[in-house]
């Protein structure tokens, strides 16, 4: 149990060769999957950010239907839709990635099946009123299909301590705090690179997600190469939080309630997530924000657990719990409705930055695909390198 | 057709060493053939069967992937050196101390490894961050304030000397305690100097051990990453890091394979130029 | 023996490790040139004693005198005096060259010269030249004793210790290097002292032996000497098969056993003895055709015979004493098992110990 809760939190820590192992594994098990798994009632498989896989929100979903769960947690949406991409769509039965993947990428792509629209689209009614079906990133292009349920969300920007920067400064400030040579040294860089590229384009000034032109590339690059070398660390969300509260450093790059929750839950109410008032993105928003889509897999022989699992986490009860399960805390949907908000307590409201959750939402883009992502993460690991 | 035969059932021998033959296929061959495979793939795809290209080969002579994989050699260079430095005096009086039972006592010395690394690596830094065990008691009770030296790269090789310090002094003691008393001793008696004695014998003899000491840090060493990340704060992107992160956010395995096919090569390079310099048969004196 | 002559002279040297004493007091005078035989059962402390005398140990108390100069405190490494071990403890990582040479590269005598030395001992040590080059691990047993012995030579010690070298080889080449470390150390004139549990080892090459028993010397003295006069029952028996049995004063000239039935005849008697043991050499005792002439007789059965090529060994009950007589083979006892015998000695030819 410890060694799962510690990969979790340090982001990956399988070494090479396991990565490459498994590679190997499991392109060689793909063909062999579909016959394997002959009879799947009684089994399900779970490829999900962290929560979902603990105890907490597993156990009793496998003693009512007692059935063997397996949940494995990662920590960035690639590299998850690419293992049902290299052909584990015959292991996976629910797969659980950010807003913009469902829609843009695995439906189109056959990688994901519908969900029975009149089924669940009435769990969406009993969300916040933004989850209103049909919801934008539950849907498929044409609005035919329902392609996942929604539950928890976030703003994702940056994460001061109020102590040494004002929330209204930071605020107002936003990106530019990137911008001010006086403070290198006094920032941290989550170690969350898919949003980093993100991020980055905000400070450098434009709206991440669209393709760039050569000139934004070249801003980019000067971008990554001085932000990282004015971090004073780059790290997972347990060090930004250690660094933050022992005052190591004053803020950090991407981060949000996920990321600053644990820390608040401790009692460190000054560690908070900022949503920038100003930035690059459409119409003149600065803060991104995730919702994350839970989606059945195009599994040959997909379980019928899995839609049984999609109506059990949104129980009221179970909401509660998958939003304080281990690991970090996040605000839910399923909190519109009162049988579901009357559980959270007041630390736990607090710990998730209710009082600004809605507003910061309303400044935030929602997550989306950076069509040049692989081009500007190339850049950036190189910048972080070179550093 | 007799011949066929016997090859159609072979002897009880081949028969029973078959399930370890396949396994360490499957186990062992298997996956580095895969690496090895998957580093000619085009970038970003994930299939072993496309068309093979040196693509990924040129991508990292390209970049600056080489800073990576000087990183990776200092930072190991540097952790053998110093735990070579530390452990043979250690090793050395455990022996002399405790004789035959210095080996044993090593063990001990093993036992955090049973704890996992990021969990010791977590408590190096709040013993060292800002504010933290060492840095805050010093502010409390004597009123001094220091910066913190974590997040840089002395920070990350003293993770690496605290991770692998068992690793070098178990085959070290084990080295020194290969050293007959009686040799030692004749040494001294044939009129050599302390410092003689270890020049000519108590060294010599006990290089095996030294050697594997080295080699085995070395390699783990080649593959650190939790250092680099936790107590360096990523001040230092050694190769495994890139490795993990072609892996990850990037998903171009095969960019990954090829790094680590590389790092494989440098590494195998030069523990080959290490065995060939220092025999250990021939230290042993079996040849 | 005069005090000119005197090499190593040890005066009242113990060593205690905790309660126990490990050598409990010795007094001891070695010769110049002598061939010096420690003789003692393991952990009689005759080797804790030997690495006192090499350096490697520091006595509690009592003095080292080399030439009439006090040595305690001298390092091993600063020693006229080499030790050849027991393992050999031959440098396994060097040719059978550079171990010889060890001790002058040590002291930086030129390559040249001590090539010439090293062969000049192989040569000494009926060394193959061939070996010269070869690795130390790649020798022989006798050829890594002869090594061993080269490189104490080459040291050019005054005294060269050796302890229990001989132990682990088989019986032949072990006589075979028994003869030439005495040749050896005849050609080289050293003093050679030397540690073993073999007495017949001791024999075949001392000069004087000392008997060790529980870190003290029970007896000192020529290998003749120790031989055939044994001044307790431990050395007597330390020698091999004899015959012992205890005995008292029965009258003037009189002993009587507890072990055996009658009355014998005692050989001179030291004065103030009244009791102790009387050994009888296996070879002193005879079958008697008619015992009346005999000085001492006892009758016994024949309980068994041995062929020890040369000679045969007799196993003879008396009682429950178990006796053993030895013959030349041109003399041999031509009766058969179980035969009712009677064995009989000289009084001269039994010797009185005390315990």
């Amino acid at each position: 149990m410890l060694k799962q809760k510690i990969t979790r939190r340090n982001f990956m820590e399988q070494s090479t060769a396991m990565a490459a192992a498994f590679a190997a594994g499991t392109a060689g098990l793909t063909s062999l999957a579909g016959r394997a798994h002959a009879a799947r009632e009684k089994e399900l498989n779970i490829l999900c950010w962290e929560g979902y896989n603990s105890a907490q929100v597993l156990d009793p979903f496998r003693s009512s239907q007692a059935a063997e769960v397996k949940a494995e947690s990662l920590t960035n949406d690639p590299t998850m839709i690419n293992r049902l991409r290299a052909g584990e769509t015959s292991v996976w039965d629910l797969i659980n990635v950010n807003n913009a993947w469902a829609r843009k990428e695995m439906w189109p792509e056959k990688l994901i099946q519908p969900l029975d629209r009149a089924r669940f689209e009435p769990y969406f009614e009993k969300m916040m009123p933004a989850f209103k079906p049909p919801y934008k990133w539950a849907t498929s292009d044409d609005g035919a299909e329902l392609l996942g349920m929604c539950q928890r969300f976030g703003p994702y920007s940056f994460v001061v301590n109020t102590d040494k920067v004002s929330r209204a400064t930071a605020e107002d400030q936003g990106w530019d705090l990137w911008n001010d040579p006086a403070n290198d040294g006094k920032y941290g860089i989550l170690e969350s690179d898919d949003w980093n590229v993100f991020v980055l384009c905000c400070i450098a000034g434009f709206d991440p997600f669209k393709v760039h032109s050569d000139d934004e590339v070249v801003k980019f690059t000067e971008t990554a190469k001085r932000v990282f070398k004015g971090a004073k660390l780059v790290g997972d969300p347990a060090t930004m939080n250690q660094a933050l509260v022992s005052g190591e450093i004053d803020f950090h790059l991407t981060g949000g309630t996920y990321s600053a929750s644990p820390a608040r839950a401790d009692g460190n109410a000054n560690i908070r997530g900022i949503t920038p008032k100003k930035g690059p993105m459409a119409g003149g928003k600065g803060g991104i924000s995730w919702i994350e889509v839970t989606s059945l897999v195009n599994n040959p022989q997909l379980s019928p657990l899995a839609t049984e699992f999609l109506a059990y986490v949104q129980d009221p009860t179970v909401a509660h719990v998958v939003a304080f399960a281990e690991g970090t805390f996040n605000p839910v949907a399923q909190m519109a409705n009162p049988d579901c908000f009357k559980l959270f307590t007041k630390d736990e409201l607090d710990s998730i930055q209710w009082d600004s959750l809605e507003e910061e939402m309303a400044a935030s883009i929602e997550y989306d695909i950076v069509p040049d992502y692989a081009k500007l993460l190339d850049i950036m690991t190189a910048a972080k390198r070179e550093a | 057709m007799a011949r066929r035969g016997s090859w159609a059932i072979p002897g009880p021998g081949p028969r029973a060493a078959l399930p370890l033959v396949l396994l360490l296929l499957v186990g062992f061959a298997a996956p580095l053939l895969a690496i090895l495979d998957y580093s000619f793939m085009p970038p970003r795809t994930f299939s072993l069967t496309g068309e093979p290209t040196l693509e990924n080969y040129v991508t990292i002579f390209q970049s600056t992937s080489y800073l990576s994989f000087l990183w990776s050699l200092a930072l190991a260079t540097v952790t053998v050196a110093v735990l070579a430095l530390t452990c043979y005096p250690i090793s050395y009086g455990l022996v002399r101390v405790f004789g035959r039972w210095a080996t044993v006592l090593t063990l001990l010395f093993t036992i955090p490894l049973f704890v996992s690394e990021n969990v010791r690596l977590y408590g190096w830094v709040l013993f060292f961050i800002k504010n933290g065990v060492l840095l805050g008691a010093l502010k409390t009770y004597l009123g001094i304030e220091f910066d913190s030296w974590l997040f840089t790269s002395s920070a990350t090789v003293f993770g690496m000397i605290y991770v692998y310090l068992p690793f070098m002094l178990f085959p070290m003691t084990l080295g020194i305690a290969m050293v007959p008393n009686e040799t030692r001793d004749a040494a001294f008696d044939l009129g050599a100097s302390r410092w003689q004695v270890f020049r000519e014998v108590e060294l010599p003899l006990s290089m095996p051990g030294i050697v594997i000491g080295f080699l085995l840090t070395f390699v783990l060493a080649v593959g650190a990453i939790a250092e680099a990340k936790v107590l360096g704060g990523q001040a230092i992107i050694p190769v495994t890091h890139d490795i993990e992160i072609a892996f990850t956010y990037a998903q171009n395995w095969p960019l990954g394979a090829a790094l680590s096919v590389l790092l494989m090569l440098v590494v195998g390079a030069l523990v080959l130029l290490v065995l060939r310099r220092f025999d250990l048969d021939t230290i042993l004196g079996r040849r | 023996m005069t005090s000119a002559s005197v090499i190593l002279e040890l005066r009242g040297i113990r060593k205690d490790f905790g309660a126990l004493a490990a050598v409990d007091g010795i007094d001891l005078a070695i010769a110049e040139g002598e061939f010096f035989t420690i003789v003692g059962p393991s952990g009689s402390g005759k080797t804790t004693l030997l690495r006192m005398l090499a350096g490697m140990e520091q006595p509690s108390s009592g003095d080292i005198l080399l030439r009439g100069r006090r040595i305690n405190d001298l390092p091993a490494n600063r020693r006229p005096t080499c030790m050849v071990f027991q393992s050999l403890a031959l440098f396994p990582h060097r040719t059978v060259g550079e171990n010889i040479e060890f001790s002058l590269k040590i002291r930086g005598v030129s390559k040249v010269e001590r090539r010439q030395r090293a062969h000049g001992l192989m040569r000494l040590l009926r060394l193959p030249e061939e070996l010269y080059g070869k690795n130390v691990t790649k020798c022989s047993g006798g050829e890594r004793q002869r090594v061993a012995l080269a490189r104490a030579l080459a040291y050019d010690p005054e005294i060269l210790f050796f302890d229990e070298p001989l132990s682990a080889i088989d019986y032949k080449l072990r006589k075979t290097l028994e003869k030439e470390l005495k040749d050896i150390h005849r050609e080289t004139g050293k003093t050679f002292v030397y540690i073993t549990h073999s007495l017949e080892e001791a024999m075949v090459m001392s000069d004087r032996i000392g008997v060790m028993r529980q870190g003290r010397l029970v007896q000192v003295g020529t290998p003749n000497e120790i031989y055939v006069t044994p001044n307790n029952k431990f050395v007597s028996e330390f020698i091999g098969d004899v015959n012992v049995f205890p005995v008292e004063v029965a009258g003037p000239g009189r002993l009587r056993s507890s072990a055996i039935a009658g009355e014998f005849t005692a050989p001179k008697l030291p004065s103030g003895f009244s009791k102790g043991h009387l050994v009888i050499r296996p070879e002193y005792l005879r079958f008697l055709a008619d015992p009346s002439g005999a000085e001492n007789s006892l009758k016994g059965r024949l309980y068994n015979e041995y062929a020890l090529g040369s000679r045969f060994q007799y196993q003879v009950r008396v009682g429950d004493q178990v006796f053993v007589v030895e013959k030349l083979r041109q003399q041999a006892y031509g009766g058969r098992l179980d035969d009712d015998v009677v064995i009989g000695w000289d009084a001269r030819d039994s010797i009185l110990v005390t315990d």
